[in-house]
C-alpha cells in the first residue's frame, strides 16, 4: 500500500461523468444511505455525535463534490459544483478510484493519507469516527443499493468488478490524468489514531 | 510450548479479521474512557463484545478486554461497568492498570483472570510480584523499556507469565507516566484513553508545505509531497537551542520479528502486536506473518523472514528493535 500513487479517471470517463450532477443523484444516493441505516443502524451508531456533521467528498477527476451528512435515516447526499463554497465541517479530496477504495475497504486510509494521496481537512475527530465506522461496516455495492440474496451477490460482483476496471485505467499510464488533490490554505488534517 | 499471540482489534470486524488470520487471543475494549484506544468510532458496545467473543471462542481464540485506563477520582461507575460487562460477555482475561480497580476485580470477579496492562510500567521483580500476590494477577505486559537479557533475568524471578509488545506504534515513556499530551490538550491516554486526541489536531496547509499542531504546539512541518503523519507529541520535530531534530523519539514502529526465538527463549509467554487503531487490513496482514513465524519456530524451522515481509507496514517504513537490543547503555 505505501507504494499507492495518486491516480485519475482516464479523459473520456470524467467527460462521461460530466452530466451526473444533473440527474437526482443526491437523492439516489441519500435513499440509498437511508436504506442501509435502516437495516444496519449500528454503522451509525459508530459515527456517533458526528453523523451530523456535514463531510464534503471532493473526487479531484470529477466537476462536483457531494455533501454528505450520514444521520441515519435522516441522511442526506447532495451534489455541489465543484468550486462551489458551502458550509462543511469535513473536506476529504481525492482521486474517485482511491475514495470508491476506501468505501468498499479494498485501500488502507492510513495508508493513502501518509502518502497524501487523499486529502482531509477540517475537523479530525469526525473524520477518525466516519473512518472507523466505514472501516467496521465492510460496505458492499448491495448494501447500499438494498439488494439480497442472489440478486444482491450478482449486483456485488458486477459493480465490484467495475471498480476493478475503472482502478485499471486510471493506473494505466495512457489514461491517467495529473489528480492533484484540492489545494488551499485552509487546515487540513490526517485522520490516524496515535501510537501509544 | 507455541507462543501466544495477542492481537489488536478496534472493531468487531478487525475482531474477526485477526481470528482468522491466526491470532490466539484477541484484545480489545469498550467504547469509553475505560480503555487506553479511546478514539471516535473505534471500540465495542457490550453487545459488540458478548458477539466477538462468540465468535472468537468459536474460533478456539480467546478474548481479552483491556480496562487500562486509571479510574477517574470519584467517578469509577464507567470502569466498574466495564469489569462487569467484560466477566457477563465471557471474557478470557482482562487487563487492567489501576491498583483500585484491581482490588475490586479482585474481591467482586474473582473468577476473572486479571493481566496487568504495561500502563501500570511495572518492569521490576519486586513491582510484578506485588500486584501477583496482592490481585492474583496472572500475567503481565512488559513495558517497552527492558532488553531481551532483562527479560530473561526478570522471567526468572517472578511467578508471573510475561507477554512482550513485537510489532507496532512505541509509546517511548514509561507507559501511564507520561504527561505529554495532558499538558498540550488536558487528555492522556491514562486517564481518558486517548494520546493526541484528534480534537486537537489541525494540519495547515501553505506555500512551504504542512504544518501540523497538536493544540497550540507545532509538532511538525512536511515539505510539498513528503509523507505526512500523526502529529504525536513524542514523535514531534522541534527547534531547541538552535538545532531542529525528534527530541523525544523519531517516528520508528517496532518491528522485532526478528527477536522472536530470543524473547521465547528469554521465557516470555505472549507476543503482542499494537495497533488497536489500524484498520483490518494491517490487522489480518501483521497476524498472518507472526502466526508463520511463530508456528515455524514452535516446530523448530527457520523465521519465515517475517522482519521483512512486515517492514512495508512500520510507519512511514522505519522500524526499530526499540529497547530489545539496546545501544544507548
Ligand atoms: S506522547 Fe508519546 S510517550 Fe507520551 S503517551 Fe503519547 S505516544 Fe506515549
Amino acid at each position: 500500500m505505501t507504494d499507492h500513487q495518486p491516480k485519475g479517471l482516464p479523459a473520456p470517463l470524467r467527460f462521461l461523468a460530466k452530466p451526473l450532477p444533473l440527474l437526482p443523484v443526491g437523492t439516489i444516493l441519500s435513499l440509498a444511505v437511508r436504506r442501509l441505516a435502516a437495516r444496519r443502524p449500528g454503522v451509525f451508531d459508530r459515527i456517533g455525535p458526528y453523523r451530523t456533521c456535514r463531510f464534503r467528498i471532493a473526487p479531484v477527476d470529477l466537476d462536483f463534490d457531494f455533501l454528505l451528512v450520514p444521520d441515519g435515516t435522516r441522511a442526506r447526499v447532495d451534489t455541489i459544483p465543484r468550486r462551489a463554497r458551502v458550509a462543511s465541517d469535513v473536506e476529504i479530496g481525492g482521486p474517485l478510484v482511491d475514495l470508491l477504495g476506501l468505501l468498499d475497504g479494498t485501500l488502507d486510509g492510513d495508508a493513502l493519507f501518509f502518502t497524501r494521496t487523499i486529502t482531509v481537512r477540517g475537523r479530525t475527530d469526525a473524520v477518525v469516527a466516519l473512518r472507523n465506522a466505514i472501516e467496521d461496516a465492510e460496505l458492499k455495492p448491495a448494501d447500499l443499493l438494498g439488494l439480497t440474496g442472489r440478486l444482491g451477490t450478482t449486483a456485488d460482483a458486477v459493480i465490484l468488478k467495475a471498480i476493478a476496471l475503472l482502478r485499471r485505467l486510471a493506473t494505466e499510464p495512457s489514461g491517467r490524468e495529473s489528480a492533484d488533490p484540492p489545494g488551499g490554505s485552509s487546515p487540513s488534517i490526517t485522520p490516524f489514531g496515535s501510537r501509544s | 510450548m507455541s507462543l501466544e499471540l495477542v492481537c489488536p482489534a478496534g472493531t468487531p470486524s478487525a475482531l474477526r479479521a485477526a481470528v482468522e488470520a491466526g491470532a490466539h487471543s484477541v484484545y480489545c475494549g469498550f467504547r469509553d474512557e475505560t480503555n487506553a484506544r479511546n478514539f471516535p468510532g473505534l471500540n465495542f458496545s457490550p453487545d459488540e463484545l458478548v458477539d466477538g467473543i462468540r465468535f472468537a471462542h468459536r474460533h478456539g481464540a480467546k478474548v481479552l478486554v483491556a480496562i487500562n485506563t486509571f479510574v477517574r477520582a470519584g467517578h469509577p461507575t464507567a470502569w466498574i461497568k466495564a469489569l462487569a460487562n467484560a466477566e457477563g460477555a465471557g471474557a478470557d482475561a482482562v487487563i487492567l492498570a489501576d491498583i483500585a480497580l484491581l482490588d475490586h476485580a479482585k474481591r467482586h470477579h474473582p473468577s476473572l483472570r486479571l493481566h496487568l496492562s504495561v500502563q501500570a510500567a511495572a518492569a521490576t521483580p519486586e513491582a510484578i510480584q506485588f500486584y501477583a500476590e496482592a490481585f492474583d494477577v496472572k500475567r503481565v505486559v512488559l513495558p517497552r523499556v527492558l532488553s531481551v537479557e532483562e527479560i530473561a533475568a526478570l522471567a526468572k524471578e517472578i511467578t508471573v507469565e510475561t507477554e512482550a509488545f513485537v510489532f507496532g506504534g512505541l509509546c517511548p515513556m514509561a507507559e501511564g507516566r507520561c504527561s505529554l499530551s495532558s499538558y498540550a490538550t488536558g487528555k492522556s491516554p491514562n486517564l481518558t484513553g486517548v494520546c493526541s486526541p484528534p480534537e486537537h489536531v489541525t494540519y495547515t496547509d501553505d506555500a512551504e508545505g504542512t504544518t501540523a499542531k497538536l493544540a497550540r504546539f507545532t509538532i511538525e512541518r512536511f515539505g510539498a509531497g513528503e509523507p505526512a503523519g500523526y502529529p504525536t507529541l513524542c514523535k514531534g520535530r522541534f527547534i531547541a537551542e538552535g538545532k531542529t531534530g525528534h527530541w523525544f523519539e523519531d517516528p520508528v514502529s517496532l518491528n522485532a520479528a526478528e527477536l522472536i526465538r530470543p524473547l521465547a527463549k528469554a521465557g516470555v509467554t505472549a507476543l503482542k502486536i499494537e495497533g488497536r487503531q489500524r484498520g483490518k487490513g494491517y490487522v489480518a496482514e501483521v497476524v498472518a506473518a507472526f502466526r508463520a513465524a511463530v508456528d515455524a519456530i514452535a516446530a523448530g524451522r527457520d523465521d519465515p523472514d517475517t522482519a521483512k515481509r512486515l517492514a512495508g507496514l512500520t510507519e512511514g517504513g522505519k522500524q526499530t528493535a526499540g529497547a530489545y537490543k539496546k545501544t544507548w547503555r
